[in-house]
């Protein structure tokens, strides 16, 4: 937890870095402040997709070491992933709506894509959730975790199969499409949620750890039941 | 006043007669074992003196309501039944469960943590329900009877897979019941269950009674 | 214990219930918001099409799910439970009531969900003042939670429960869409919703009074 907490500060410090080389980067000239916005919206998308493939990282060396560990990893990125899933989702329709006067685009593939990839992953975590335990959640789940990653490469690349209002990656092999102080700002923003992502998932896979130890030494049923004491108790 | 009384009772279920006319009398302070093989009707037969279930044909009382009329609903809450399935919801704690039936049947709450003193189960009553051993629910169900104290007491194969000390239970909840001039009807395939329990034991097989 | 507090215990239960196993929350919304999804997908990129449709997709997927809320597996009473009940001395008319408020207070939170997902999704038209459409909009949610507790209890015990529950009840629902669609339809327009407050209105009532009427007889069929 000690190492949970030294990373949470470190993240509160990155992200402030990064809120302060959005504020300060420049803007482009279509889209005005709202391409401020994009600092936000592109790094937490990115995160998302670090954090699915995170989960089914875990998921396969949940299943060929069954240690709980993997299963922590995987459980804790998730609920991670579905969480920047969810702020790339409003970031990127707040952004719409200010810049192109729709907040929701159904020729934008990416954005369908977008919310059916966070429509699974919910799914994942109400699967864990109904199970009625650890490990028929580690098991059933897994499962889910190593199929479900298949829509990261759908997403990224569905701006390229199908024109929509996004744009297409400003970074790509042959080049940037972006000016340097905007990308310095985004990159500088990315490395500051990587640094916010690493650390809630560290503290959240130390909670998980915390729950289990407690399920570990909550009293088995059979130590809660002791022999009947009628006339000591005294009537109901 | 006789506890129940059953006349050339019948139950048909669709087509199948399930209880062939029984003639059935249990008094005041009375404890009566019910044995019988798989399918003889036994449950059916506790279903009846529940009130829960009417009679297609004879005629029968129970805590003076004439069964299959609406005198029934009147007397419900004085009589109690454990049966095969421990009636308790998963979601809720042990401790929920009782103070849910608790206040519904009007009983204080305060009574609930003394009721699982008494059963020996006053550790677990924040443990989940689904969470609990089929033991420990069945203790529970029979602390339901402890909580609302019923005039006529209905044990369905009550002893079926517990331990001694839950033998103890069943045998305070009828002491109780006999002692405040109720009844108690006890029901078990195996009649050497029953033998130490009750007062007598009569033989339901196909639907009737014999002995 | 007096009606309402059989009432009031029910529906705390219930809620209670529900709180831990978070069906609702955790399933049958996301599921929602996949469906209000579903229909602009394969419908094509239409968009006065698909923003004329919001508000009706609204209430088809508000309906919908709504059965499954009230089917919910908290929201089900096996034979043993109903017979300790029947044993307590509940009224079971009290015990329908108070699952119609619990399935009624998670049915305004799934529309409360899923309104703001079909405004991003389909860009409807809004009037202005949209707050009356709330009224006849809340009073449909109480309609659609009552015909969900009935179609349970009519169907109860029942292998084929989860799916014959809706079949069985869908039609009288149809007042309810119409009242609540037709209620922001107007606010649209300009004209007024009382017509349809009443046609939901009578709804309600109609449904409470079948529910009070056929309360014991289902109870003595249950047992």
């Amino acid at each position: 937890m000690r190492r949970a907490r030294t990373l949470l500060g470190l993240a509160a410090v990155a992200a402030l870095v990064g809120l302060y080389f959005a504020l300060r980067a420049p803007v482009d000239a279509f889209q005005g402040e709202y391409a401020r916005i994009m600092h936000i919206h592109v790094p937490t998308a990115w995160l998302a997709f670090l954090a699915f493939g995170v989960t089914a990282f875990g998921s396969v060396m949940w299943r060929l070491r069954r240690s709980r560990r993997w299963d922590r990893l995987a459980a804790g990125s998730a609920e991670l992933g579905v969480l920047f899933t969810g702020l790339a989702l409003l970031t990127g329709s707040l952004w719409g709506g200010g810049v192109w006067g729709t907040y929701w685009d159904w020729a934008d593939a990416r954005m369908a894509t977008t919310a059916m990839m966070f429509f699974v992953y919910l799914g994942y975590l109400a699967l864990r959730r109904s199970s009625p335990d650890a490990d028929t959640a580690a098991s059933r789940s897994s499962l889910l975790g190593i199929i479900a990653v298949i829509q990261v490469p759908l997403v990224y690349f569905s701006v390229n199969l199908f024109r929509g209002l996004h744009q297409g990656q400003s970074i790509r092999p042959d080049g940037v499409t972006m000016p340097p102080e905007m990308l310095i700002a985004m990159l500088v923003n990315l490395a500051a949620l990587t640094v916010v992502y690493v650390a809630l998932l560290v503290a959240r896979m130390a909670v998980l750890a915390e729950e289990e130890l407690v399920a570990a030494v909550e009293p088995i049923a059979g130590t809660s039941v002791v022999p009947p004491r009628f006339g000591e108790v005294g009537d109901a | 006043m006789p506890i129940a009384r059953l006349n050339d009772l019948r139950l048909q279920l669709g087509r199948t007669p399930v209880l062939a006319g029984v003639d059935l009398s249990l008094e005041e302070g009375e404890r009566l074992g019910v044995a019988g093989p798989n399918g003889a009707g036994k449950t059916t037969l506790l279903a009846v003196l529940a009130t829960l279930k009417s009679p297609t044909g004879g005629a029968g009382e129970v805590l003076g309501a004439a069964l299959g009329t609406n005198e029934v609903r009147a007397v419900r809450p004085r009589i109690g039944w454990s049966g095969h399935q421990p009636a308790l919801y998963d979601e809720l704690t042990i401790g929920e469960n009782l103070r849910h039936v608790a206040r519904l049947a009007g009983v204080g709450v305060e009574s609930v943590a003394g009721v699982l003193e008494e059963i020996g189960l006053g550790g677990a009553m924040e443990r989940r329900a689904a969470q609990s051993s089929n033991g420990m629910r069945r203790r529970v169900d029979l602390a339901r009877l402890l909580l609302t104290r019923p005039q006529l007491v209905l044990l369905d194969e009550a002893q079926a897979g517990l331990d001694a000390d839950a033998g103890i239970i069943v045998d305070e909840i009828c002491r109780r019941a006999v002692a405040e001039g109720g009844a108690v009807v006890m029901v078990s395939h195996d009649a050497g269950l029953l033998t130490d329990r009750v007062d007598r034991v009569v033989r339901l097989v196909d639907g009737s009674l014999v002995g | 214990m007096s009606f309402w507090g059989q009432v009031r215990e029910f529906a705390r239960r219930d809620l209670l219930a529900e709180r831990r196993a978070g069906e609702v929350v955790s399933i049958v919304v996301p599921f929602g918001a996949v469906a209000l999804m579903a229909f602009p997908l394969a419908l094509g990129i239409d968009t006065p099409v698909i923003s004329r449709t919001g508000p009706a997709m609204f209430w088809v997927v508000t309906f919908l799910f709504t059965m499954q809320i009230a089917l919910r597996h908290t929201a089900s009473d096996a034979s043993h439970h109903r017979a300790m009940l029947a044993l307590v001395g509940i009224d079971p008319f009290a015990r329908l009531v108070g699952r119609s408020i619990a399935s009624t207070i998670l049915i305004w939170l799934f529309m409360a969900v899923m309104f703001p997902v079909m405004v991003l999704f389909y860009s409807p038209a809004l009037p202005p003042t949209w707050l009356p459409a709330l009224l006849p909009a809340a009073l449909a949610g109480m309609g659609l939670a009552q015909i969900g507790t009935l179609a349970a209890e009519v169907t109860t015990g029942l292998q084929a429960r989860s799916t014959l529950a809706p079949l069985l009840v869908a039609p009288l629902a149809i007042p309810l869409l119409i009242g609540g669609s037709q209620a922001l339809e107007s606010l649209v327009r300009g004209s007024g919703i009382l017509p349809w407050v009443l046609l939901v209105s009578a709804t309600d009532l109609a449904l409470a009074v079948t529910a009070a009427l056929i309360a014991h007889p289902m109870e003595d069929a249950a047992l």
